[in-house]
């Protein structure tokens, strides 16, 4: 008989002699059943002991440094990815989602109205030209940004207003310029514009709106500065600029320009139905590729739509 | 566009460091790229007198003892212009040659030439950056400098350039002068604004200006010169007038100038002392300024005196150019006109037929405004860029004509013979009303009425205060940006500095925002397909080459076509996305990936969705996956999706066929929910695969989102849990092989769904032997409980007797 099996048998006779504790007075019956309980402890852990020599004994030591076993099969380690430039966006959108802000998606293909009229660029205006926008048969055009959602979520969320609420709505989306593509330049690339309508909506607020959504994005504590802009849909119209975050190498004297934005045009605010004098709001509108190529440091641009699996890969 | 510093300071009194400078304006006007020291550029260079000069043997050089102020130096020029006496601008060892300036700054020594020491060099426009000429070294008039003298003092040089990102001031055509440039960082620094005196002399519209001389429906005054302006909207102010000129006028002048300097300061070069004037006072007022040579602009019209006229172009109507080329004209170019016969494309270029030359005697000015929407449509079509339509295409103010006109036949030192000032287009400016509630309400500050006033009032912007709490504001004539009183708003918050105003957060009730369910969708989708699924998600470009279409045989007649891209590659809106991922597998494959999946959530949109409400192409939200494999690879994809997704789908026979025109028919289903069609699925056709020089088997699915939105099954969990032991059984059927699967799935189901039992029924095998064709064996392993009771055997063959009839009803043997 070997130990760990007499071990075993002395553990179930110990709860034979366990049984005798109803035949002792009161009095003896708790050293009685400490005594008892000692020793089955130790007995417990000396099996415990010899079982673990046991199992290492039985047991083949492997190469864990080995990608498998010998004499099987290769295993596949396999990863799915999402696109990086989609998952920052959701990131982005998250954000806002939780300032407060209804999400609806911009279009692909729209008009010279959206894109231009209803954000009053005069017809033939020079400021048309800056966008180098693609063109249909039709005259229709792939939008050169996001603002060409602004009329219609204006109309579609100007009920929020009417019921003394107000509109507070982002719009992501991919947008087009028609221009040569090199390591900083796409044709394709996306954009998130926000839209914000209010009795009482001021410049002021904008900035500290846009100042709070880049401290949560870079999770830091961030300077702002502007720069005047022009944009014939919002007057007046700036260049947001943040200090360059930490998180990208920043020590607090470099400045990253993040997007256009300003006070909707009351002519932009005319044309969806709601009146300028009694309503006032803001817009922006920023890139997310560029985001996505700070914080990875990527120098190309072209990654991004080549659908290679060795650049996703990565993500 | 490159601006002068120094040429600011003439304006206005700069106390402050240039780089504060560059941040205040960068803040508060217009962000300046970049800024060129010039002193440091032109440093060290001397002024010298060629003191000796004799040629050096069978070379072209000669070998020059220089006066530098302190004593004689020797250099070797190769030019053909040094001579004895001559004053010539002295590069000296040390010296980095400005041309070389913030590049490989090279920087001359002490070196032999044929055998004779050359101390640095004597330099040439192109050589100092201040012009393209390399034709011989610079000569510098003794009357302006001595020998020994610093070259930059003398030429005002010890400048700094900004260089000004010029986008954003495209509704600022007063910037693109250095004067309303100039009056802008006034406004700015808070500083008083020195307004030059030939703006000043004549205002806009003097009084009594506007009833002078107003007769069939031309207003114009001091008419010596016919004008006729065909439509006030295409031009609405010429002013011209006849100078006399002298011969020396007109040729390249023999010393460098001052006006070079100024000229070359923003990238443009001398030329003559007429052109030398219209440039300069272009690039100080943002005013072009055309001249034609009188003579030859008579005689084109065959008239006695000039019969100007300013009129749209006849579509096809031709006109040589002073740059030699003809151009065909459409009919939104502006064509001015001598006698109607065309002498000049308006604001772009002049006609050859009225250039000026060296027998030029008397020229005609002219000093317009035009409608910056047809100048725009000139520029674009004739491919013109020069500094004069840059800045026309801004918008000119017609204000500003006459004046800068007379300014210009001041500066050529002649007397005007004829003049006329046809202003039939001028309007004057609107006066605007703004309240200090209006501007503190918008920008969310608490700026006072005085403070306001003079932010506006330093920018030449007029106010009068109604009360303590209203303003009549009315806006200078160079600024016709301003109409609302937005407008001013905007003028308010960027003088004072938007930097400055206090930020704030928009109050807002706790309401649940919205996330779009498309959205939400989406991102489920990429949580299941590529954390789960190990699948990899793409973006591709959703304009594709007719190739592409065309290679999966879709119609390429049903796409949007994209009319104007640079890139060839980029001709159709795609209608699936499934194309453009068989695109992609190739160079994967070459990559050394195989065996994997991608997927792609992209809008997609066909001429055959139509139009929507707002009259803009319906596009659709489509998901595409592509995977090596047969057909029940990518079924087990889309199965698992839609399992996690909670979805209920069915799999049917595939009936659109003309759709997927890239999927084997005979491999590929149809996807349904209920009675919802959601896309198909299958193997990609072998002649397809060839084109992309693919061997392997590629399934794809496409799938239109908007379907699946609220598809997904909640509440009512069809829990198969049982407190009772299952019972599992293996049955095998022989069917004939064309028998459906799920048929005898399902019928199978329902006998244990009658008898009220949980149940998992999954097949086990479908196996058809190699050497039949007309039968299959498929094996079912099912597992069934009752909720109330342990199953006793007699309940289970009783069950199994049912489900052995159930599959006889349906053709199939049970072995």
């Amino acid at each position: 008989m070997s130990t760990l099996e007499q071990l075993k048998l002395e553990l179930k006779s110990l709860g034979k002699e366990y049984a005798k504790i109803k035949t002792l007075p009161e009095s003896e019956r708790k050293s009685f059943g400490q005594e008892i309980n000692a020793k089955k402890q130790k007995i417990i852990e000396q099996i415990k002991n010899l079982e673990s020599k046991n199992t290492e004994a039985n047991i083949e030591p492997i190469d864990i440094t080995a990608p498998f076993d010998v004499n099987s099969k290769p295993t596949e380690s396999i990863k799915g990815s999402k696109h990086p430039l989609m998952v920052e966006l959701d990131r982005v959108i998250d954000i806002y989602s939780r300032m407060g802000f209804d999400v609806v998606e911009s279009r692909q293909l729209d008009d010279e109205f959206h894109m231009f009229d209803a954000l009053n660029f005069p017809k033939g205006h020079p400021a048309r030209d800056g966008y180098d926008t693609f063109r249909t048969e039709e005259g229709f055009i792939p939008p050169a940004h996001t603002s060409t959602m602004q009329h219609r979520v204006l109309k579609q969320y100007k009920n929020n207003l009417d019921e003394g609420g107000q509109i507070a709505v982002v719009i992501p989306g991919r947008v087009f310029r028609n221009e040569d593509v090199d390591a900083t330049h796409e044709h394709t690339f996306y954009q998130c514009e926000g839209v914000f309508v209010s009795k009482d909506a001021t410049f002021a607020q904008m900035l500290g709106v846009l100042k709070n959504f880049f401290e949560a994005y870079y999770g830091q504590d961030l300077k702002i500065k502007t720069q005047p802009g022009y944009f014939p849909f919002t007057e007046p119209s700036i260049e947001l600029l943040i200090e360059k975050p930490k998180s990208l190498g920043g020590k607090g004297d470099g400045w990253l320009e993040m997007l256009g934005c300003g006070m909707i045009h009351p002519n932009v605010l005319k044309m969806a139905g709601i009146n300028p004098d009694e309503y006032k709001g803001f817009a922006w509108g920023g890139g997310i590729d560029r985001l996505v190529m700070l914080k990875y440091q990527l120098n190309d641009i072209r990654y991004f739509e080549s659908a290679k699996l060795d650049f996703l890969e990565e993500f | 566009m490159k601006i002068s510093l120094n040429a600011i300071k003439k304006y206005v009194d700069i106390d402050i460091p240039t780089e504060e400078l560059v941040k205040l304006i960068g803040s508060r006007l217009v962000e300046i790229e970049g800024t060129i020291d010039l002193s440091e550029k032109y440093k060290g260079i001397r002024i010298v007198k060629v003191v000796e000069c004799e040629p050096i043997p069978e070379t072209h050089l000669s070998l020059c003892q220089i006066d530098n102020g302190e004593g004689k130096v020797q250099v070797v020029c190769g030019a053909p212009n040094v001579r004895q006496g001559m004053l010539a601008a002295w590069l000296a060892p040390g010296c980095i040659v400005p041309a070389t300036f913030g590049g490989e700054n090279f920087k001359l020594d002490v070196r032999k030439l044929r055998g004779y020491e050359s101390n640095g060099m004597l330099a040439a426009m192109d050589e100092l950056d201040l012009g393209v000429d390399h034709a011989g070294i610079i000569e510098i008039n003794p009357e302006d400098a001595k020998p020994g003298n610093d070259f930059a003092e003398v030429f005002d040089l010890n400048d700094v350039i900004l260089d000004i990102e010029n986008k954003s001031l495209t509704h600022r055509p007063d910037c693109f002068g250095i004067i309303g440039f100039a009056r802008e960082v006034a406004g700015i620094l808070g500083k008083e604004f020195v307004e030059p005196e030939f703006l000043m002399h004549e205002d806009v519209f003097p009084e009594g200006f506007l009833e002078e001389n107003s007769q069939n429906g031309v207003s114009s005054k001091n008419c010596s010169i016919d004008t006729n302006i065909q439509n006030p909207e295409i031009c609405p102010r010429y002013s011209c007038a006849v100078v006399e000129i002298k011969n020396d006028d007109l040729v390249n002048k023999k010393y460098l100038t001052k006006e070079d300097i100024f000229l070359a300061k923003a990238d443009m070069h001398g030329i003559s002392k007429i052109v030398d004037v219209s440039n300069i006072l272009m690039l100080e007022t943002g005013q072009p300024l055309h001249t034609f040579d009188y003579d030859k602009f008579i005689a084109v019209g065959g008239t006695n005196s000039p019969k100007i006229g300013v009129r749209l172009a006849k579509s096809g109507e031709k006109l040589e150019l002073l740059d030699g080329k003809t151009i065909e004209c459409t009919s939104d170019d502006i064509l001015i006109t001598s006698n109607d016969i065309p002498v000049a494309l308006a604001g772009a270029m002049g006609g050859a037929n009225t250039e000026i030359d060296g027998g030029t005697k008397k020229v005609l000015i002219e000093s317009a405004s035009f409608s910056l929407y047809n100048l725009r449509k000139t520029q674009m079509h004739h491919g013109i860029f020069s500094e004069a339509i840059t800045r026309f295409t801004k918008g000119v103010p017609a204000g500003g004509t006459f004046n800068v006109m007379a300014e210009a036949v001041k500066r050529i030192g002649g007397q005007a013979t004829e003049v006329c000032d046809n202003y039939i287009g001028c309007k004057i400016a609107e006066p605007i009303q703004v309240s200090i509630d209006n501007i503190n309400s918008l920008l969310g500050t608490n700026y006072d009425i005085n403070l306001i006033t003079t932010t506006l009032e330093n920018v030449g912007i007029s106010c009068k205060q109604d009360d303590q709490s209203k303003l009549t504001v009315l806006a200078p004539y160079w600024r016709t940006d301003l109409h609302i009183k937005e407008d001013i708003i905007e003028e308010v918050g960027r003088l004072l500095g938007y930097d400055n105003i206090s930020i704030d957060y928009p109050k807002r009730p706790f309401i649940g925002a919205e996330i779009s369910p498309i959205l939400s969708l989406k991102t489920k989708i990429r949580n299941v397909l590529s954390d789960k699924l190990n699948a990899n998600e793409v973006l591709t470009y959703s304009f594709i080459s007719e190739k592409l279409m065309a290679a999966v045989d879709q119609k390429i007649d049903s796409s949007y076509k994209i009319v104007n891209s640079i890139s060839p590659e980029l001709q159709c809106f795609r209608q699936h996305i499934a194309p453009s991922l068989i695109d992609k597998v190739r160079e994967n494959t070459k990559s050394g990936h195989n065996n994997f999946t991608l997927y792609e959530l992209n809008q997609i949109s066909s001429k055959e969705f139509g139009l929507d409400e707002d009259n803009a192409p319906i596009t659709k939200d489509h998901l595409a996956i592509l995977t090596f494999g047969d057909f029940y690879k990518v079924k087990s994809i889309i199965n698992s999706l839609c399992k996690n997704l909670n979805i209920s789908i069915l799999v049917k026979n595939f009936i659109h066929q003309e759709e997927f025109t890239y999927l084997e028919p005979l491999h590929s289903a149809d996807i349904f929910v209920g009675e919802k069609y959601i896309g198909s699925f299958g193997e990609v056709k072998q002649s397809v695969l060839g084109k992309f020089k693919l061997d392997a088997k590629i399934s794809v699915s496409e799938i239109d989102l908007a379907n699946l939105l609220g598809q997904e099954k909640i509440g009512n969990k069809n829990l198969k849990v049982s407190k009772f032991p299952f019972v599992y059984r293996d049955i095998t059927v022989k069917v004939d092989s064309n028998k459906g699967f799920a048929e005898l799935n399902s019928s199978i189901e329902s006998v244990l769904k009658e008898n009220s039992l949980i149940y998992k029924v999954e097949p086990s095998s479908i196996y058809q032997p190699e050497n039949t064709s007309n039968s299959k064996n498929i094996s079912f392993h099912i597992a069934f409980s009752n909720s109330q009771k342990t199953l006793q055997p007699n309940d289970i063959s009783a069950i199994m007797e049912q489900i052995n009839k159930a599959l006889q009803t349906l053709g199939a043997e049970v072995v």
